[in-house]
């Protein structure tokens, strides 16, 4: 009898802080506990990274694994590289209107935020940054790694932190575009890190290997931002589409900083009053 | 007194478990060591200390991520009705059932979870979620149980024993 008084009381208790909560009438108070946090989450965190790598690199048997990192960034630059340079060269051929819209937008301006946690729940992919709105920072901002690649997206802020949704969280949706055959589809996220790129054509030709970078379209990111590798494409002659599964470009399991891309304006930033 | 000693721990444990867990994961799960700890509290020193213990921890928990404040302490509700199951049935054994109850925890907690996060709107792959976080999540926390299990039980054994000593004398 007691248990279930108990269980009752604190189900009740829960339902109202959850409802609380998404009111945002306790982000003062989760500012203030991040406030607090934070500093011993980075220590503790600081000091977990070494003993996941050298976990990491036992179970793995690589002892090559900085310079496969240094590598990855390599090769994530170069495809940054690549994906800007296939959009000028696509815009050279023709894609007047989008050249006008792309020197008609201003130079890109960056926020440098720290990340300081992960979520750590099984079933979503993000991060908290340590800039919040008082930096300037408006949910559904645009995030980026340092080697300029999509990282997510800025799903709630605090006073002095942020919430990043991944681009490989479930509820995660980005208007991308094959950048070697110009297909467009959506990529989303999957569980455990995974990205997934939807809605292709099926008489669209996508090989594994083909740079992944956004669209544009929606207006929610900008165009040309890359977003991963094609790692396999899946799909029977029977599908109305094929899927691909993607590689993204960043580590996003090892994020220590991000961009937040303040000049860009989100569509859906420009319905709030 | 036994607050003193388990608060600061179930506080220590939800840093670890938020700043550090995230970077241990298998088969891309990741431990929920505060469950453990309460389960295996639960299990050795009996529910009524948890049903203090669960709400505190768990929106201190949830203060400091990205989930709503209170989701946890709903998720976390089916230890104490385990652990109450488990006392009215003792057997000779406990660190067996105290696994087995760890891992039923586990999948409660993710079912609950996922059930509040879709009430809330959010999209929970509940088709991918038996194999790719039900499954290895619980196994992850079994296999996890007897970091805590096995101190627990000593301290709890040793100071009991103390207390029985005085008594005597």
């Amino acid at each position: 009898m007691r248990t279930l008084v108990w269980a009752l009381a604190a189900a009740f208790l829960a339902l109202i802080t959850i409802l609380l909560s998404q009111k945002g009438a306790l982000d003062p108070l989760r500012n203030m506990a991040l406030t607090v946090v934070s500093p011993l989450e980075r220590g503790v965190r600081n000091a977990a990274e070494p003993v996941a790598d050298a976990l990491n690199r036992i179970a793995e048997r690589q002892d090559l694994e900085e310079e496969n990192r240094q590598l990855r960034q390599q090769i994530e630059e170069l495809r940054g590289e690549i994906a800007d340079l296939s959009e000028q060269q696509a815009l050279s051929e023709g894609l007047q209107e989008l050249l006008k819209v792309q020197e008609g937008r201003p130079g890109d301006q960056f926020l440098v935020a720290r990340v300081i946690a992960k979520d750590p729940s099984n079933l979503k992919e993000r991060i908290a940054i340590d800039r919040g709105s008082d930096d300037g920072v408006a949910e559904g901002m645009v995030v980026m790694s340092a080697a300029n690649s999509l990282v997510g997206v800025v799903s709630s802020t605090l006073a002095n932190f942020a919430w990043v949704t991944l681009i490989t969280d479930p509820n995660s949706s980005v208007n991308a575009m094959v950048m070697e055959s110009r297909t467009q589809g959506v990529v989303s996220g999957t569980l455990h890190s995974g990205l997934r790129m939807e809605l292709l054509p099926q008489d669209t030709v996508v090989a594994p290997g083909s740079t992944v970078a956004t669209s544009g379209l929606g207006g929610n990111f900008p165009d040309a931002l890359l977003i991963g590798e094609v790692v396999s494409v899946q799909g029977s002659p029977q599908d109305i589409f094929q899927k691909a599964e993607l590689q993204p470009a960043a580590d996003l399991s090892r994020l220590d900083s991000v961009l937040v891309l303040i000049s860009f304006q989100p569509a859906r930033l420009d319905h709030t009053p | 007194m036994r607050y003193v000693f388990l608060g600061p721990l179930a506080m220590t444990v939800v840093l670890f478990q938020v700043a550090a867990a995230p970077y241990f994961p298998l088969m891309g799960a990741t431990a929920n060591p505060l469950l453990v700890l309460l389960m295996c509290w639960a299990m050795v020193r009996g529910p009524r200390e948890a049903m203090v213990l669960i709400p505190v921890t768990a929106v201190f928990k949830d203060l400091i991520t990205n989930d709503p404040v209170g989701v946890s302490v709903l998720a976390m509700l089916p230890i104490v009705p385990l652990a109450t199951v488990r006392e009215r049935h003792p057997t000779q054994s406990e660190f067996v059932p105290t696994v087995v109850v760890v891992a039923v925890a586990s999948v409660c907690y993710h079912v609950i979870y996922m059930v509040v996060l879709t009430s809330l709107g959010e999209e929970v792959p509940w088709l991918q979620s038996p194999t790719e976080v039900l499954v290895p999540a619980a196994l992850l926390d079994a296999v996890l149980t007897p970091l805590f299990y096995l101190p627990l039980r000593l301290v709890v054994t040793m100071t009991e024993s103390r207390a029985r000593l005085r008594m005597v004398l």
